[in-house]
């Protein structure tokens, strides 16, 4: 099982931040200005390339924190 | 079917075409600067051709048609069939290709039509006249690809027109191909107004709020996720499938060109197959997503030097509206290819 730290640091490359983030599970996506349409496609990415699965547009759009979009790791894996 | 053989036919030219008009993506506010940075560093996408009012795709194709016929000193009238790509039609109704071919002057004794399909086209369109042509009938055919497509609202899509040349020949290497539709996808990039299913209405130029802001309802839809998906999924399988198929290992491949969808796309696209840069050209950067042009447009741009002197074996691949991907295996030789042309 993937540690959310790890997780964390695959995020912050995938969204592409213009400045740098403390980011945590409990941040909260509504509160990242960058959490847009380019941001969903760099995080399918990471879900594809870094734990070979298929995330969808619906999905991320569940999502309300970054422990959200973490716990898709867990529950795609099943 | 998927996989499908061709033989007989020679890969004789090629021409490409863009506006002279270009438009980068950072032309934009100063105070929106780094979010445009973000996103051109992410989609690839520097600067984009786009067609002057008064210009169609087939103004393009026509140009390089011209040039491709000069080139090869083929006259008009030794043309035998002429398959026009493209989703940016002159008009609804009639075919364009029909058009075209009294602008080229070819004879009337030949079959033009028109194929509706968009990023994957290019190998459809190889595909359907080199069928067409491999039974010895046709001698002589040509395959005009591309889209008007470029419009200032997005930052991915430009403008170009393309001219491919096929030659009877018994002597030709095999092309291989391989051929894939799933129309379960059909919302993922459309024009959802303008048809017959939802004919143009007054109120279809009055905005309304989508998900990411202000659009109008005659506008393109493109759900860039599903996209991906599909993109990244599919396209990698398609391609060794291909390979082994026409039993070309992959190491063999001098060129692997992609439809060029998006820098972030096509590079997932490229490290799943563990294939190094040099051997994937883009043209992302200089002229953005050409939709069924992107390829030609590609091979014109990037590898014509090698192209037009010596033997390469390709591999191109093209996916994306309908959705509908595919790919062929070329081997060319001494390719009559123009240099880029503008007008």
């Amino acid at each position: 099982m993937p540690d959310i730290a790890g997780f964390i640091a695959n995020f912050n490359t995938a969204v592409d931040f213009q400045e740098q983030r403390e980011l945590s599970g409990g941040t909260l996506l509504a509160d990242l200005p960058e959490w847009d349409s380019l941001a969903a496609l760099g995080v399918i990415i990471m879900f594809d390339t870094e734990y070979g699965l298929t995330v969808t547009g619906n999905d991320l759009k569940k999502c309300t924190s970054v422990q959200d979009v973490f716990a898709l790791v867990e529950s795609k894996g099943k | 079917m998927g996989y499908a053989a061709i033989r007989n036919v020679r890969y004789r030219g090629l021409a490409s075409c863009v506006p002279k008009n270009v438009v980068s993506n950072m032309d934009c506010a100063e105070q929106i600067k780094s979010e445009r940075q973000r996103l051109v560093r992410n989609i690839g996408i520097e600067k984009r051709r786009i067609c002057y009012p008064w210009q169609c795709f087939s103004d393009l194709a026509v140009a390089a048609a011209e040039k491709l016929l000069a080139d090869l000193n083929w006259a008009p009238e030794e043309v035998d069939a002429l398959v026009v790509v493209t989703q940016s039609p002159d008009y609804l109704i009639p075919a364009t290709a029909i058009i075209i071919q009294d602008r080229l002057k070819l004879k009337t004794s030949i079959p033009a039509f028109d194929i509706n399909l968009g990023c994957s086209g290019y190998p459809y369109g190889l595909y359907v006249l080199g069928s067409m042509m491999s039974s010895g009938h046709i001698k002589k055919g040509l395959v005009l690809i591309g889209d008007k497509c470029a419009s200032l609202k997005d930052p991915l899509f430009s403008d170009c027109g393309t001219a491919t040349a096929l030659e009877y020949d018994p002597d030709a290497p095999v092309m291989h191909f391989d051929l894939n539709s799933d129309g379960s996808g059909y919302r993922a990039i459309m024009l959802p107004v303008g048809g017959h299913r939802r004919p143009t209405k007054f109120h279809h130029f009055i905005p309304e709020q989508g998900e990411s802001g202000a659009r109008l309802p005659v506008d393109l839809v493109l759900d860039g996720t599903a996209v991906l998906n599909f993109s990244i999924t599919q396209v990698p399988p398609a391609v060794r499938r291909l390979c082994e198929a026409g039993a070309v290992a992959i190491g063999d491949v001098d060129y692997f060109v992609f439809h060029q969808a998006n820098r972030m796309i096509n590079e997932t696209i490229r490290k799943k197959l563990g294939l190094v840069a040099e051997k994937t050209p883009s043209t992302l950067a200089d002229f953005g997503n050409t939709s069924s042009a992107s390829i030609p447009l590609t091979m014109t741009h990037r590898i014509r030097g090698e192209l037009v002197t010596m033997p390469r074996r390709l591999l191109l691949c093209g996916f994306g509206i309908g959705l509908s991907w595919a790919g062929c295996i070329l081997e060319t030789e001494g390719i009559c290819m123009p240099e880029l042309l503008e007008v």
